[in-house]
């Protein structure tokens, strides 16, 4: 009897788990497997190919774990990757692809079976081998000279092949580059934006992968330099030093209103290269694919725009600077182009050849401006609130406003004859400056105001990437905020308070000094 | 040191001090030491936490009339005291000054977005249109869950999820996709247990059916980048990535019955 309880128990226990449809492991399970197949196989696929339901939408591809070819290690070139680095892959995940980090979503147990379950999918890892991490030394100093050597180089050793003179991924050599597996297009770092480098970006890690290269991508390790005595191990950290300087000391936070700087007395710049732009403050604002509306799309090149903005109460120019590796459309990248669109257009409906595509800028504004809090649908607006647009291309010159009241509805102006444009594509980086009068005698442009937030959004399309139309990169709601000038009162104020708070001390001490001389007199009187 | 703090003046200075800092940064830094999320608190709230602590500091040291005299005591003498002229003239500056400074921080202008409030939980309406049919929202169950196979459900979830939603809501469900940082508003995380666990699965149905354009005007600025799926999805995808969602999570859904007992509960 006493026996038979608990087994009853057991019994009633796993009914109501089936009854319940418990999908969730059960006791005797691998705990790796459990977990590859909850949280990795999405992508990944069930069977480690990097096949799972995510991957089409992805670029660069999920990786496949079967052939043991991992780019981010601490091992020499073409070396298995040690359990740390596997871990530190999954802990922090690729940044600039679509691998999460883990950290704060695993258990330590969860990641240390995943680990050994990722090696399984693989004959090529073996008790008997276990790789052994480089020496990568510490960090030299770094300091103008340092930067100078890493600069010599980055053009001796041609790091400029691919990643372009100043390092945004635009060399000649980008347009033809593809991964060692799958023959897909792979870019070149755009070494200008280090938080997006797939393995980190602090100067440690830019040296790490310079030794170890990235297996299975067409960047190569430097080791052999260093064997060969082409280069030593100082120049390779200032090398390191160099790609490191090419980006800003910290990555740029996300601000969510652009500031229109006020030229009082200055005039406004006149050109796209106007040295002028170079004292106005800029804000990055991050673009992503447009996945709302069909045909979708999942490679978007621009992945955020630098927006600078300038007024002078008569005019408004707004600065917009982005990394695209060239000038659309440049027959060079024509293969890249089919091959980005065959991979990656089919899912959402039969590819279109629509001919040469442009690279394109949108800015898009409300045509009212909000009452409250009711703004536009972010992507051109709705039916009942419209946006007003600012569309410029590569193939023409001049800028186009329009209007338009949901994706597909936009409708141009015949001749943006209010706006001007300025453009200049130099060493992977567009720039483009539009220029219009605050207030316009068209109805059908918005009336910019100062000293409020004007709701404002950006599209950008990089035309030999397959962007064009619903196919492209596009940001939320942000806010220009066009500044006005400082009203006396900022001044006048504090002077009153200063001088109010002042008088009332006097007041108070004067009568507290009165009433002590008084009070004083009584005192000494009833101690008499 | 010592004499300082056995007077009342001394004890109320450092009292409010000690409030200030408790307030403005131990709320933001202790928590986390202990292993609870924490965030700073609003300016306006720090204010009136700080007037309440400043009240309460008034009414002990007035609470009797000894120690009023002596709480008093020190700043009259510097009103009063000839040897305190020097310290008296200073304050006579530094005061106005600072109230100056104050004022100016206040007035001058600030390049700033306009403050949005938003509810993140809409109320639902009573009936809603899906894809040309309508459709009660009350009682409005999850048919999957009465039919076939509930792994195959899950597994058709997942494959609709990992096609649609992680891109925004992200692998780990917890709205940290590699397009989230280019939305604001940021994309809800299914793992806390303020989203889909405190709905039934027809107000999900609403949300994923309807997206962002679909809100009701108190969800407004209407910059949601949530789509309306009916557009894409079937209605048998969208319950089954709702089987998805609530799995993957280890979250339940309320029930009807809950949502409607609520407080006549026994």
């Amino acid at each position: 009897m006493m026996a038979a309880r608990p087994m009853a128990l057991a019994v009633l226990f796993a009914a109501a788990a089936l009854a319940a449809g418990d999908l969730s492991a059960q006791d005797g399970d691998d705990l790796g497997e459990v977990t590859y197949v909850r949280w990795c196989a999405g992508c990944h696929g069930v069977d480690g190919t990097g096949n799972g339901p995510g991957a089409e939408y992805m670029l660069p591809r999920p990786r496949d774990f079967t052939l043991a070819l991992y780019q981010i290690r601490t091992t020499a070139n073409g070396a298995l990757p040690t359990d740390d680095d596997i871990l530190a892959i999954i802990d922090r995940g690729m940044p600039g692809t679509t691998m999460p980090g883990w950290e704060n979503l695993l258990s330590d147990d969860e990641k240390e079976a995943l680990v050994e379950y990722l090696k399984s999918f693989s004959r090529f890892f073996t008790p008997d081998e276990v790789p052994q991490p480089l020496d990568f030394g510490g960090a030299t100093r770094v300091n103008a000279d340092v930067l100078a050597e890493g600069e010599a180089q980055y053009q001796a050793l041609e790091c400029w092949r691919c990643h372009g003179n100043e390092g945004r991924g635009d060399g000649e050599s980008s347009p033809t580059l593809t991964d060692d597996v799958l023959d897909f297009p792979i870019r070149a770092a755009d070494l200008t934006e280090n938080w997006l480098f797939n393995g980190g970006g602090e100067v440690e890690d830019i040296h790490r992968r310079m030794l170890t290269g990235l297996d299975g991508t067409p960047m190569p390790t430097q080791a052999d330099l260093i064997t060969a005595g082409i280069i030593d191990e100082d120049q390779l950290w200032a090398l390191a030093h160099y790609v490191r300087s090419l980006s800003p000391d910290d990555p740029p936070g996300i601000t969510e209103v652009v500031r229109g700087v006020l030229f009082e007395d200055a005039p406004l710049p006149s050109s796209v290269n106007d040295e002028a732009w170079l004292d106005v403050e800029r804000a990055y604002l991050p673009l992503v694919g447009q996945i709302i509306v069909s045909p979708r799309w999942f490679d978007p090149r621009v992945d955020g725009v630098w927006v600078q903005a300038a007024h002078d109460g008569e005019s408004v120019a707004v600065r917009v600077s982005w990394s695209d590796p060239n000038n659309s459309p440049d027959p060079e990248w024509a293969d890249w182009k089919s091959s980005i669109i065959s991979l990656m257009q089919p899912k959402e409906g039969d590819p279109q050849d629509e001919g040469p595509t442009p690279d394109q800028l949108m800015v898009q504004f409300p045509m009212q401006m909000p009452e409250g809090m009711e703004m536009p649908f972010f992507l051109r607006g709705d039916d009942s609130r419209s946006v007003y647009l600012w569309q410029w291309q590569s193939d023409r010159d001049g800028a186009l406003e329009g209007e338009a009241r949901g994706f597909g509805t936009e409708a141009f102006q015949s001749e943006g004859e209010n706006l001007t444009v300025d453009a200049s594509h130099a060493d992977g980086e567009w720039q483009v400056m539009f220029t219009r009068r605050l207030v316009t005698d068209d109805e059908a442009d918005l009336d910019f105001v100062t000293g409020e937030a004007i709701p404002m959004a950006l599209f950008a399309w990089d035309g030999d990437n397959g962007e064009s139309g619903t196919r492209g990169a596009v940001s939320s709601w942000y806010f220009l905020f066009l500044e006005e000038a400082t009203p006396t009162t900022v001044y006048v104020y504090p002077a009153l308070a200063m001088l109010l708070t002042f008088l009332l001390g006097i007041l108070v001490v004067r009568s507290a000094q009165k009433r002590e001389r008084e009070g004083g007199e009584v005192v000494s009187e009833t101690a008499i | 040191m010592g004499k300082y703090l056995k007077h009342p003046l001394g004890q109320a200075v450092l009292v409010f001090v000690v409030a200030y800092f408790l307030l403005d940064f131990g709320i933001e830094y202790i928590p986390p030491l202990l292993g609870w999320a924490s965030a700073p608190i609003p300016n306006s709230v720090l204010l009136q936490y700080l007037i309440t602590v400043g009240v309460g500091i008034l009414l002990w040291v007035s609470d009797n009339d000894a120690r009023w005299a002596e709480f008093k005591a020190p700043m009259h003498r510097v009103m009063v005291d000839p040897g305190q002229k020097t310290l008296r003239n200073s304050l006579m500056v530094l005061v106005p000054v600072l109230v100056a400074f104050a004022t100016f921080n206040s007035v001058r202008p600030s390049v700033s977005a306009p403050t949005t409030l938003r509810a993140i939980h809409p109320s639902a309406p009573g009936q809603f249109v899906f894809q040309g049919a309508t459709l009660q929202l009350a009682g409005l169950e999850n048919p999957l869950r009465s039919q076939g196979s509930m792994e195959e459900h899950y597994e058709e979830g997942k494959r609709v999820y990992y096609e649609n939603c992680v891109g925004c809501h992200g692998d780990g469900l917890d709205g940290q996709g590699h397009y989230a940082h280019g939305f604001n508003p940021a994309p809800l995380s299914f793992q806390d247990d303020n989203t889909i666990a405190t709905l039934v699965e027809a107000v999900v149905f609403w949300r994923i059916a309807k997206g962002g354009p679909g809100l009701p005007n108190e969800g407004a600025p209407w910059n949601s980048a949530m789509p309306a799926w009916e557009d894409f999805l079937t209605q048998d995808e969208i319950w089954s990535v709702i089987i998805f969602l609530y799995e993957q999570t280890g979250n339940e859904p309320r029930t009807f019955e809950e949502e409607a007992g609520g407080g006549e509960a026994e």
